[in-house]
């Protein structure tokens, strides 16, 4: 003890770090990435590795070699959002458009706004929007390869759920059963197989404090309120709320990509109302819109207006 | 269900390792060195010189405005100089260099241990001797204690809050006193109750200290069924978390009002004082004993359990020397801690003495306390989540960086409390705290600058 250390307080700090926040998320995800490879076999674990893999060394060279700043490879967000875009896509993707998902999300989306913390658009979504614009066909084929369990249970593969009600009604997706939604869902992208596996994903993120729960509940609790209204005053042409926070990606979407906190507000009540926002989108697009699943678009529209949210919505403060 | 503050708030490990060690009485040194500034407000004026004889508990310094106070002499014997010295911060400060020779008080001091449960009825003298005996805040501010018993005309207490919260990580010194002493406290909570009119007066203290509760709310209850003058006392369990000892975090806890910004507790009828200075106010009032002894706690995770101790010291006493009495400095320690490690000053200087308000000696590892890289600010929020006064520390750190002073002020920067929940939770270590602390100053000039402008 020659010199003592001076420096202002405090002078004790949180052990959470971006990189173990980072790593409960990526953690989070276990469960649906588990469920997904298990159902969807190698071809899932192709598109798993090729995005993850992609993700990294596209943070890493552009970091390292193009911008000159220190590497930030290591706080695991490109991770993140490797494994949710590979969990975004259909699980027959092609590798090279896994690939330029991932150039997509990491260099455009992430890297020219000038990295993490700065995006104003989740990289994922970003991505994955990109090849559902630039490779509508591959991006909605729904075959389901063989899996290692599970295999004859493609009983409706060449379409999702939401895909068959916007093609054919109410009555096209009448004889589904919500358990098998709840536990392995029906066609759909990669991370959308089981709604449970997402849910303790969820749950772990509340019990780590990694997110708040105001921006998914509000999400779901107004597509449910939503959707509520319009089958309330007709069933036959409108789906049903189960059905709605079921199918499609809502539950991903609203637990692990809207609660980015990069491109989410800060506060709650902004939480509030960004989430709101995103519910009333999706259910407009899955209602009127021509695509059968609106989410993605949703998450992104409201991404641009959290600057101005947070401008309105600001904490109570003590005494004022 | 428990109180607590509404806003914000984070839990760290509160680490009181030293919680069980009894108080023991340091040993007078052969020299001290009392500093002249005590307290909050103007340094004291010194009124002895070079050669003078004091004998303990006599006044060495004057207080040299209306926010100041009166310092004491903790030892008997001569005074060696009075000159300039360094603070544990390294900045020159007078201090009063005494040679020890016996222990020899003023007269009026009464030593026995014999408990004094009658109040004096004239509450002008008794703010008098608060004053006369030097007598400051001891939760970490030092406000000279009449000041605040002294409500402005207009404004009338409607609780006293008797502080015994402890929410910094390791201290250790308020529990103790509140097992040790707790008769005393409650005299002390009686006697500033009556001075403030006779409001209530209620004592808070958090669910981490249940032998505290139990020992402060059995001398309630003794004292309230043997002697007169103590009604309107109790004892309230606050759930834990860090920094209920605010003041106006304990204000919102105890009594559910907020103080408006720039605003002082008395306007929303509160009085906080810390159990330290309750006591400090009994041994003034009841025994005649200027503020010149505390109890600080020699602690830190390096430290092994038998060199942790609660010390009663004198004021003027080196730091090195009651570390040297307490077994040493550990090795592995890289950061000296005066206070808690959330509001605490680092120690540059272990040659500087003790003051009225010391608390600790916390001993931290480098492992502990050394800051990690800052990287890119995530926008979790994590550290509007945890700002007590619902401030966003994010925002204010942008603003700072970038010198906008009305957004700043807009933003209530000046509300800071600088208790250092942002900088503690934020995950990608930014120097938060640090940034707004600097920032905070300038718009508090402002601020300053431009009532002084509408005066004149």
């Amino acid at each position: 003890m020659d010199k003592l250390l001076v420096s202002p307080s405090p002078h004790l700090h949180t052990k959470t770090s971006t990189k173990s926040l980072m790593r409960d998320v990526v953690i989070a995800l276990l469960p649906a990435v588990v469920v997904s490879v298990l159902f969807y076999g190698w071809s899932e674990l192709l598109i798993l590795g090729v995005s993850v893999a992609s993700c990294v060394l596209l943070e890493y060279v552009i970091t390292r070699y193009l911008l000159k700043k220190p590497c930030s490879v290591g706080d695991f967000s490109a991770v993140v959002t490797g494994i949710l875009l590979a969990l975004n896509l259909p699980s027959t993707t092609p590798w090279w458009i896994v690939f330029i998902g991932a150039v997509v999300a990491i260099g455009v989306a992430k890297m020219t706004f000038g990295g993490l913390g700065q995006n104003l658009f989740n990289p994922a979504i970003v991505g994955r929007v990109f090849l559902l614009i630039s490779f509508p066909a591959q991006m909605t084929d729904w075959t389901r390869p063989q899996g290692f369990i599970g295999g004859g249970l493609d009983a409706l593969s060449g379409a999702t759920p939401l895909g068959l009600a916007k093609e054919g009604g109410v009555a096209a997706v009448e004889g589904l059963d919500y358990m098998d939604m709840l536990f392995y869902n029906i066609g759909g992208s990669a991370g959308e197989l089981s709604a449970i596996a997402l849910l303790i994903g969820f749950v772990y993120l509340l019990v780590r404090k990694v997110i708040r729960p105001y921006i998914t509940l509000s999400i779901l609790a107004t597509v449910a309120v939503f959707s509520g209204i319009f089958w309330a005053i007709d069933p036959m042409t409108y789906t049903d709320p189960l059905f709605n926070l079921l199918t499609g990606g809502l539950l991903l979407g609203s637990i692990f990509m809207a609660t980015d906190y990069v491109t989410s507000p800060m506060s709650n009540w902004g939480g509030v109302i960004f989430g709101v926002g995103i519910g009333i989108i999706t259910m407009l697009i899955r209602y009127f819109g021509a695509y059968p699943e609106g989410v993605s678009f949703a998450i992104l529209i409201m991404n641009s207006v959290v600057p101005l949210i947070n401008k309105v919505c600001h904490a109570k403060k003590y005494g004022r | 269900m428990m109180k607590t503050f509404s806003i914000g708030g984070i839990h760290p490990s509160d680490s009181k390792i030293s919680k069980d060690c009894k108080i023991e009485v340091l040993p007078v040194p052969s020299k001290v060195f009392i500093s002249v500034a005590q307290h909050l407000g103007a340094p004291a004026t010194p009124v002895v010189k070079v050669g003078d004889q004091v004998k303990v508990g006599q006044v060495i310094a004057e207080p040299a405005g209306f926010i100041s106070a009166y310092v004491h002499s903790s030892v008997s014997g001569t005074v060696k100089s009075v000159g300039p010295r360094k603070d544990l911060a390294g900045n020159n400060m007078t201090h009063i260099e005494i040679d020890v020779e016996g222990d020899e008080w003023i007269e009026e001091a009464d030593l026995s241990d014999t408990l004094i449960t009658a109040i004096p009825e004239d509450n002008k003298a008794i703010l008098e001797k608060i004053k006369m005996c030097g007598v400051v805040g001891l939760g970490g501010a030092t406000f000279p204690a009449h000041v605040k018993l002294c409500p402005p005309p207009g404004k009338k207490a409607d609780c006293l809050i008797l502080n015994g919260a402890e929410c910094e990580p390791y201290l250790t010194s308020d529990y103790r006193i509140m097992l040790e002493r707790s008769k005393e406290i409650v005299v002390g909570a009686a006697i500033m109750k009556q001075v403030l009119g006779g409001c209530p007066a209620v004592i808070g203290i958090e669910e981490n200290k249940p032998e505290a509760i139990k020992a402060m709310t059995a001398a309630v209850a003794e004292l309230q069924k043997t002697a007169k003058g103590y009604d309107g006392i109790s004892v309230m369990t606050l759930k834990k978390k860090y920094p209920q000892g605010g003041e106006k975090q304990l204000i919102d806890a105890v009594m559910g009002r907020q103080v408006k910004s720039m605003g002082l507790p008395i306007d929303v009828g509160a009085v906080v004082q810390n159990v330290a200075t309750s006591l400090a106010v009994y041994e003034a009032v009841q025994k005649n004993i200027p503020l010149i002894t505390n109890v600080l706690t020699v602690t830190g995770d390096c430290l092994p359990l038998e060199k942790q101790h609660n010390y009663k010291f004198r004021i003027g006493m080196p730091l090195s020397y009651i570390a040297e009495v307490a077994g040493g400095v550990p090795a592995e320690a890289a950061k000296i801690i005066s206070g808690g490690p959330m509001m605490g000053k680092a120690i540059a200087n272990m040659d500087a003495t003790t003051v009225k308000g010391s608390s600790s000696l916390l001993y931290l590892t480098a492992e502990q306390t050394v800051r990690g890289v800052e990287s890119a600010c995530i926008r979790c929020g994590k550290c509007a989540e945890a700002c007590p006064m619902g401030l966003e520390p994010f925002l204010l750190n942008k603003y700072a960086r970038n010198n906008m002073m009305d957004e700043l002020e807009e933003n209530a920067i000046q509300d800071c409390i600088e208790c250092g929940c942002c900088l503690y939770s934020c995950p990608a270590n930014i120097p938060l705290l640090d940034i707004i602390r600097l920032a905070k100053g300038d718009v508090i000039r402002i601020i300053r600058g431009r009532v002084q402008q509408g005066k004149k």
